[in-house]
């Protein structure tokens, strides 16, 4: 089969029906793009979600009052839940271990405690995340529980935004650059050693807590109720969002098939008397079929060209100027390998699907 | 009538065809028909008498309603739907209208009916100002067919026609759209493929040429043959 012929034919046409080419390949692009872009907020969401899903605990912070015993019991109380998938144990020293890790460089912060402030722990995973909500509220009424975390933190949480990026950044483990401006900030809060007084991080209504809950607020931040709702949030426009996506994507799959048909028939229906010589002088029917074909795969392999282009673009101006903003976001982009096979090879199919409809239905032969 | 040649190889038989169109209009009525090798075969008859009929059977762009129609050996009726196009190459068609493809050039045209075989670009590029110069059309290679007069068209359609070599040449109404001396030109150009051996088949109503060339002449009218005789007349 002589396809340089092929295509010279296919390119000819695709040039002389020019308007409904361009048509096509922009209704390809359109849907490609968006494919992409999907895939590129899909793969993001997923790691988000599993990140978030798999790290979401609950950490109860136990009284300093509380003796061995109790701290037992309360454990073997959270051991037997069934929501319950994995329990820690985190002691005062532990948890100044934990600190002192975080604050590695600027030593000099621990130095002005005197003691340990910083209380014992509890930190629970549960199997499914979704329950975070009820199993907190079950556990906070246990005596040894200290409370004051709890009420001072989730008020001031609910009333204001900052704090829940604090909360989500012990909740969710985000990346080592947020730990570090969360560690500055500490660093910038508490500049003044000798006072008594510790605002929480950018806090302006957070500047009630003494200096041992300050601390543990800020490391130990009671993530849950926030934690717990955003992650819901995200697990459900999760849902919405791959549902509406690819129903999208389907419908506008579905319109550049049709695009596509639609152009190749009229370039059949212009050449129709072509095709009736073509016939006569005994060209078979894949031989007059093939530059139609072809021109629908190249109408779908322009337009996801073009897409391709595009997606790379969105990519990288979100991963440059959305992520270096909000380091936390991690976002990842999708493989080009991926991204290629996935756009051009989708319009290509696409290009060739539209272009055997319009031959099935108006070329019989 | 006619005796018929049983000794010579047939290029076309007809064996009692009959054709109605849809709704009961009658275009060939029993035609039973034989065509020799080499043979030049002039086919008359008033506009409806049956000619386009009887060349669209020839080239299967339908079928029969009765009878059976055999080209160079193959059975039309038993012939795969698949195996069409090779029995067209078979057969180089000239028609009243040229059928040349707008967008392409007069070389183009030429070198599509070789393209549809699969010959190589090379023996293409040789061959098509071959045949254009034989039907004097050398330097009108790269001119697209609106761009000739309607005879140099015809000559073009010829050159399609011939550049295969099929063993049958069939034209309906080749000067139909002619003036007398064109007309002239082209009926030389078919009488000397003919000369090489090739069957030739023409529709026409053109008295004068037929009368001319004293080849023969199958007569029709009304979807029947009334006259089938050898170097025969218009009348």
């Amino acid at each position: 089969m002589p396809f340089r012929f092929f295509f010279n034919e296919a390119v000819n046409s695709l040039v002389r029906n020019w308007v409904m080419s361009i048509a096509a390949i922009v209704t390809v692009l359109v849907s490609m793009f968006i494919l992409g872009v999907g895939t590129f907020i899909f793969i993001n969401l997923q790691t988000a979600t599993k990140a978030v899903k798999g790290k979401l605990e609950i950490e109860l912070f136990i009284d300093s009052s509380a003796s061995p015993e109790e701290i037992d019991r309360l454990g073997e109380q959270i051991d037997a839940m069934p929501e319950v998938r994995e329990l820690r144990f985190i002691s005062k020293d532990d948890a100044m271990e934990i600190m002192r890790e975080r604050l590695k460089g600027s030593e000099e912060m621990l130095e002005a405690v005197s003691g340990n402030p910083l209380p014992a722990s509890y930190q629970i995973v549960l199997k499914e995340p979704e329950k975070i909500e009820a199993v907190a509220s079950s556990l906070y009424g246990d005596p040894i529980v200290d409370k004051t975390v709890r009420s001072t933190l989730a008020d001031e949480m609910d009333s204001s935004d900052n704090y829940m990026v604090v909360s989500q950044g012990e909740g969710i483990k985000f990346d080592q650059k947020t730990y570090l401006r969360i560690d500055e900030e500490i660093l910038r809060v508490s500049g003044d050693p000798q006072g008594d007084r510790v605002p929480v991080m950018r806090g302006q209504s957070g500047t009630e807590t003494a200096p041992h809950t300050a601390s543990a607020t800020i490391y130990k931040v009671d993530g849950i109720k926030t934690g717990g709702e955003t992650t819901e949030r995200v697990l459900v426009a999760t849902k919405y969002l791959l549902a509406g996506g690819s129903g999208f994507v389907a419908l506008l799959a579905v319109a550049s098939v049709l695009l596509i048909s639609n152009t190749i028939r009229l370039s059949i229906f212009a050449r129709r008397r072509e095709v009736e010589i073509m016939r006569l002088v005994g060209a078979t029917n894949s031989f007059i079929r093939w530059p139609f074909i072809i021109e629908g795969m190249t109408t779908g392999m322009l337009g996801a060209t073009g897409a391709l282009g595009l997606v790379l673009l969105v990519e990288y101006f979100f991963v440059k100027n959305v992520v270096t903003q909000m380091p936390f976001l991690g976002a990842e982009t999708v493989p080009l390998l991926w991204l290629v096979g996935l756009i051009v090879g989708g319009g290509i199919l696409l290009g060739s699907i539209g272009s055997s409809l319009a031959l099935r239905r108006f070329l019989r032969i | 009538m006619r005796p018929r040649h049983d000794d010579g190889v047939r290029v076309i038989t007809f064996e009692n065809v009959s054709k109605i169109y849809e709704p009961n209009i009658k275009g060939l009525e029993n035609v039973s028909v034989h065509i020799e090798r080499g043979e030049f075969c002039f086919l008359v008859g008033h506009s409806g008498s049956g000619k386009s009929t009887f060349i669209r059977l020839l080239l299967k762009e339908f079928e029969p309603n009765e009878g059976s129609i055999t080209v160079a050996g193959r059975n039309l009726q038993r012939m795969r739907r698949s195996a069409l196009p090779y029995h067209r190459r078979n057969i180089g068609c000239v028609f009243q209208d040229f059928k040349l493809l707008p967008n392409k050039t007069v070389a183009d045209n030429v070198a599509y009916s070789l393209r549809v075989t699969g010959q190589a670009a090379r023996s293409i590029r040789r061959k098509v100002p071959e045949i254009l110069q034989l039907v004097g059309l050398g330097d009108k290679m790269y001119n697209y067919p609106d761009e000739l007069s309607a005879g140099q068209q015809q000559r073009v359609s010829v050159a399609r026609a011939f550049v295969n070599h099929p063993s049958l040449l069939v034209a309906d109404e080749p000067t139909g759209n002619l003036d007398p001396d064109t007309s002239v030109g082209i009926m030389q150009l078919l009488y000397r493929i003919n000369r090489t051996g090739t069957t030739v088949l023409m529709a026409t109503h053109d008295r004068e040429m037929v009368d001319k060339m004293r080849k023969r002449v199958i007569a029709l009218e009304d979807g029947c043959v009334i006259r089938d005789e050898d170097k025969g007349l218009y009348r």
